[in-house]
């Protein structure tokens, strides 16, 4: 499915959207507020669930870049890379398309914790995005700063509740009508640059900064609480002055996995890839951290930066007296620079290239771009709803960065959900949320709603509960028929395609079930497998699948007849076959979550007023997080036994009276038909 | 005490629902609450069981089953091969442990099929003898029966309010109920909990929380990071001495739980040694019927009561004679089992039988002791009727069988005049403390069937991490997290939050 080449976009793109004359007074369903990965993500999706979408960004021809490490997927991360390929998103493809050297990680711990990683092509990465975004109907970019959201004024009867109606562009007096706005301004909200002792506004170099007008009406028109963050970038390295004999040789996986689950192979031959290289600090890089501390003040200031993606300065200074890993990684397949992974740094630019030059490899390196510091500030996502809406703000939805996250994958996630439910909300359909039972983005998104963030959130495997269900290899499974029957974000080849790949898996699994020999037959059949005497006299091809040492290709060697048409799925059935007995334990604790996340809580209840017996504490831990399910009101600290049922109690209530109230209406409106029916007086 | 309304068959009934809160408080309790801080699960497909009736002195208790295993569980105890019995319609069954096929009791059985139930599921009631021992025994034969687990806090109402069986009105302070619960509960987890056992849990919990956020680490970042080659290998020790430590823990002889369903002490001897009297005199008031005449008791007298803050269960057996009478001879044949059975036993014997010397006086005591003890079980000899011996023998034997080799505390009263009653009581509170071990001393103990039934799956989830740790670390990772899954039950909930905090506390992950 991988397109053999990409039109000559970039001049296409250009040449289309520029031209604001136009589209001043234009109606668009939804608008997307930024180019980066949540943005073209909510762009796409937008337009994939059919609304008339506009995605605004500064500049064109940075859509789809990649502003720091030039990679993609990891641990916890490939699953999120994954599931929104499942939903038909752009970055798993566009993985395949720029990638120069795949890799699974955690290759020997087990298929659920498995990382689909790659080192990407940045040119090639924005071409495939800016050529899909080019490419999509219903989707118009624009070039251009925003500079207001538009909002109505307060409905006096909801105080405090608003609704979207459009953006105001920068420059002019253009103001552009949306029943949904999406923001994925990333670092640009308020954002800072910091090098050494010298600090800028803007959320990108090279960027311009964003327009102050945004970020006051979040804050001053919305009164939405927002918190600061802090992230970094470490400088770029010319590659020819490194000299990489020095550095440990790490080679790609020799055949690459593609990301999508409509890829077969990776865009970049397998003996194409480029390696990665490593190295470690040594005590002059800590020496020389040391001795700059004070012309530093990204470093010095107290905003939250993230603990697993520190600073060298950060990173040496909490752990003293030891060696860091830094991976030297390709920025491309003609690119003369390499990026330090691990060298994230905020000190002034001479300083910078001193403390490189105290790694080896490193001694004569010229740094062709130095790093930097960037703060910015982020809008506190217990806001919002697990549509990722602005609560108090109907039709405005916000992903990425501004959320509190870091990283592209997390961004793509958000991007996705909250452009499709941008989209549905513009389309007067109702917005649909992710359960945290059945993907890493339902997870992610439950995580920022009902717990917020302290610091930028990353994912790792170990947020997920169910962990063993939410394996990379059955993401197509989880989401993609949801994403196409429920969502309308997945289009129908891919629709197909999944359920294809259901029907097999089902029926191989039937077929292993119908296996059904004596340990002595399956001896004979498998002369290479210890199967012991002593175990139950019966077995399954499914419980011999689960052993170490057998292969599904082993079985089917064994019974072509009934198994061999399978074979494309044999290591998807042999992950099958070991987890089942796990995902089946976890089956009876995810109905449950699930049957807690139907019921709904109200987002208007005043909690403080609640005619229902709460403790000042719960009410305020309530009043402040408002959970929208009872299942998320559960998972919040502080909530007791008690709570959650008189709340269970409440729920039932209301629900019980719309009941009626809805049945009464409904009797009413019968009743009314009738008249109308019988009446010779009727309209009709 | 807090009365506590529960619900039955749709209809409101009043039961006393006790809770003790002067000493270690009953373990089975229809809303016997978790610990951590978490709410319980609102409903789910487990089977659960607890007693629904109060604990402490009653006639009858009431056992309750709800969920999908009830019929299991009312077929394997109740005996029912073929057909379950007509729904709603108390028969009178032998129950019986599933294990051992021994009977426990003979009591009424009640079948509910779904919906009419009060939970709205399938449940079962079991109407059986009060005495804790039978109670006992029967919630540890339900907890043998596969699906079965006890309820965690207000899960049966929480059920029955999920299927809607509870009406509006109902529910009104239904909140403040499980609060009361759980207030009781925190109270209790409380006292235990800062004791040695609260120490021990906290040190396992702590312990495991480390393994977990250590594989963890190594699962999230290894790949990345520079994660030590040991941390596995640490973490594979760390796991192999937890899981051994509480396999020991779970076979502690059970003395935890015996303070919790009362020290088993049985009064036995020949027959007019005046055992029953001592019953009557230590439960104050005629719960055996007293004469002079040999043999009338014939069958086992039970009763509870409260020793200095230990729940004691006293048994009176029949008078050891051989007799023709084929009643009294089924009532000394009980009175043997019970006497093989107990923590204690009060080898009662009339002083007025007693030699005048005291070397031949302490030889008829061991004689007659190894005709009622089967062996060297525990027990104490109550010299009864002091006051029919003359002061000057009585102050010899007093005086002189204390600390002879061969015999146990020798307690030499006399139910008539309650000479020597005090004495020997402290002698019998010190003999049952002992067996209790004491809380604030002793070694920890498990005082819950609860906490029993959740060590045990830590220690299985513990097995599953060793049997998965070379092949497929996700599935030996899950092994940990239902480890500490099951034990922070006990000690409170540990989420992913926290798992982080320590990686990052151990680890400089700096990708």
């Amino acid at each position: 499915m991988l397109r053999k080449k990409l039109p000559f976009l970039r001049s296409l793109l250009s040449s289309v959207s520029r031209h604001v004359g136009h589209l001043a007074g234009h109606q668009y369903d939804v608008i997307v507020v930024g180019g980066g990965h949540a943005g073209t993500e909510a762009a796409a999706a937008a337009a994939r669930v059919g609304a008339e979408t506009l995605l605004i960004t500064q500049k064109i021809h940075t859509i789809g870049a990649l502003s720091c490490n030039p990679s993609l997927g990891g641990v916890g991360k490939g699953q999120l890379v994954k599931e929104v390929d499942a939903l038909d998103g752009l970055c798993g493809r566009a993985g395949d398309w720029a990638g120069i050297h795949f890799s699974i990680l955690n290759r020997r711990k087990g298929p659920a914790v498995w990382g689909p990683r790659a080192q990407l092509d940045r040119q090639r990465y924005r071409d495939f995005i800016q050529s899909e975004l080019l490419s999509t109907p219903r989707l118009t970019v624009l070039e251009g700063s925003v500079e207001e959201l538009l909002v109505t004024e307060p409905n006096p009867e909801e105080p405090g509740h608003h609704r979207v109606t459009g953006i105001r562009l920068a420059n002019g007096s253009h103001a552009i009508s949306a029943r949904s706005v999406v923001l994925t301004t990333g670092t640009f909200l308020s954002g800072s640059l910091f090098v050494g002792q010298t600090t800028s506004p803007g959320g990108r170099i090279g960027d311009a900064p964003s327009s102050a007008g945004l970020s006051h009406t979040l804050r001053e028109r919305l009164g939405l609480r927002t918190g600061r963050l802090r992230t970094g970038t470490p400088p770029r390295i010319v590659k020819d002055s490194v000299d990489l004999s020095l550095a440990k040789l790490h080679l790609p996986d020799s055949h690459p996995t593609p990301f999508s689950f409509l890829n077969t192979h990776t865009h970049c031959k397998p003996e194409e890839q480029l390696p990665c290289y490593l190295t470690f600090t040594t005590p002059g890089v800590e020496r020389v951290v040391r001795e700059s501390l004070q012309l530093n003040c990204h470093i010095q200031q107290d905003t939250k930066g993230p603990r697993y993606c520190p600073s060298i300065e950060s990173r040496v200074l909490r752990f003293p007296g030891r060696s860091h890993q830094v991976w030297l990684e390709p920025e491309g397949v003609t690119s003369d620079l390499l990026y330090p992974q691990g060298l994230s740094m905020t000190m002034p630019p001479d300083i910078q290239l001193r403390l490189i030059r105290e790694i080896p490899p490193m001694r004569r390196a010229e740094i062709h771009t130095p790093g930097y510091g960037v703060q910015y500030d982020f809008v506190c996502p217990t806001q919002l709803s697990p549509a990722l809406q602005v609560k108090s703000t109907q039709g405005l939805f916000l992903a990425g960065q501004i959320n509190g996250t870091t990283g592209y994958e997390e961004a793509a996630a958000q991007g996705l959900w909250a452009g499709a439910n941008a989209a549905r909300w513009a389309l007067s359909m109702p917005t649909v949320t992710l359960s945290r039972t059945e993907s890493y983005i339902g997870v992610l998104i439950d995580d920022l709603v009902s717990r917020g963030v302290t610091e930028p959130y990353r994912m790792f495997t170990s947020r997920a509960e169910f962990r063993t269900s939410l394996r990379p290899d059955n993401a197509d499974l989880r989401l993609t028929p949801k994403g196409f029957e429920e969502v309308g974000c997945v289009s129908s080849v891919r629709y197909q395609e999944s359920l294809r790949v259901r029907n097999s898996l089902q029926d191989a699994l039937t077929a292993l079930q119908a296996l059904f020999l004596s340990t002595s037959s399956w001896k004979k059949k498998l002369p290479s497998v210890p199967i012991s005497e002593t175990k139950s006299t019966l077995l399954t091809g499914l419980d011999l699948l689960q052993y170490n040492d057998v292969t599904f290709e082993m079985l089917a060697s064994a019974f072509p007849e009934s198994l061999s048409s399978y074979m494309e799925f044999a290591q998807r059935l042999k992950i099958e076959a070991v987890y089942k007995p796990h995902c089946d334990l976890n089956k009876k604790e995810i109905e449950r979550i699930q049957r807690e996340e139907n019921m709904s809580l109200p987002q208007d209840i005043d909690y403080f007023s609640l005619p229902v017996s709460l403790s000042d504490e719960v009410r305020e831990i309530l009043d402040r997080v408002r959970p929208s399910t009872l299942g998320a009101a559960t998972r919040l600290e502080g909530i007791t036994p008690a709570a959650v049922v008189n709340l269970l109690n409440y729920v039932r209530v209301t629900e019980k009276k719309k009941e009626t109230h809805r049945n009464q209406r409904h009797q009413e409106a019968q009743r009314d038909e009738e008249l109308c029916a019988n009446s010779a007086s009727s309209p009709q | 005490m807090l009365p506590l309304r529960l619900v039955c068959g749709g209809i409101w009934r009043a039961a006393v629902h006790t809770v003790r809160t002067s000493r270690g408080a009953p373990p089975y309790r229809l809303l016997s609450s978790t610990c951590d801080g978490a709410p319980a699960a609102l409903a789910d497909a487990d089977t659960i069981f607890a007693l629904s009736s109060g604990h402490g002195r009653c006639g009858v208790a009431v056992v309750r089953v709800s969920g999908p295993a009830s019929a299991t569980a009312l077929r394997c105890m109740a005996g029912f091969t073929q057909r379950l019995p007509s729904p709603r319609t108390a028969l009178l069954r032998s129950i019986t442990d599933p294990r051992s096929t021994e009977v426990l009791d003979r009591g009424l059985v009640l079948w509910f099929p779904a919906p009419r139930s009060f939970s709205g599921e399938d449940s079962v009631e079991f109407h059986i003898h009060g005495g804790p021992a039978v109670i006992t025994a029967v919630l540890q034969a339900l907890g043998s029966v596969p699906g079965l687990r006890p309820a965690e806090a207000g899960e049966f109402t929480r059920r029955a309010f999920q299927a809607g069986k509870l009406g509006l009105t109902e529910v009104e302070g239904l909140g403040d109920l499980i609060h009361a619960e759980t207030e009781a509960q925190r109270r209790q987890a409380l006292r235990q909990m800062s004791g040695e056992l609260g120490r021990l849990y906290q040190d396992w919990s702590d312990r495991l929380k480390r393994c977990l956020a250590h594989v963890e680490a190594f699962i999230d970042f290894s790949e990345d990071e520079l994660i030590e080659d040991g941390v596995l290998n640490r973490v594979d020790v760390s796991v192999r001495d937890l899981q051994a430590e509480i396999e020991r823990h779970l076979k502690d002889e059970r003395r935890g739980e015996r303070l919790r369903g009362g020290v088993q002490v049985v009064i036995a001897g020949a027959t007019n040694a005046g055992k029953s009297s001592l019953l009557n005199k230590l439960c104050q008031r005629p719960a055996a019927i007293v004469s002079p005449i040999a043999g009338t008791t014939r069958d086992v007298v039970e009763t509870a009561l409260d020793l200095g803050g230990f729940p004691v269960l006293l048994s009176d057996t029949a008078g050891l004679r051989d007799s023709s009478d084929l009643v009294e001879r089924e009532g000394v044949r009980r009175a043997r089992e019970r006497v093989e059975q107990a923590d204690l036993t009060l080898v009662v014997v009339d002083s007025a039988h007693l030699p005048s010397e005291v070397d031949r006086a302490a030889a008829f005591l061991r004689e007659h002791l190894s005709s009622v003890l089967p062996d060297t079980g525990r027990c104490l000899l109550v010299l009864n009727k002091a006051d029919l011996l003359p002061e000057k023998q009585r102050q010899k034997l007093d005086m002189e069988l204390r600390g002879v080799s061969g015999l146990p505390a020798v307690c030499l009263i006399s139910c008539q005049t309650n000479e020597g009653l005090k004495d020997f009581l402290t002698v019998l509170h010190s003999s049952v403390k002992t067996l209790c071990g004491d809380p604030l001393f002793g070694a920890p103990t498990l005082t819950q069937a609860r906490h029993r039934a959740h060590l045990q799956r830590c220690a299985a989830a513990l097995a599953q991490y060793q049997r998965y740790r070379d092949t497929d670390l996700a599935l030996a990772a899950e092994g940990v997290r239902l480890a500490v899954t099951s034990l922070g039950r006990i000690t409170g909930r540990v989420g992913a939050e926290e798992i982080l905090d320590i990686i990052f506390k151990d680890f400089c992950i700096g990708k």
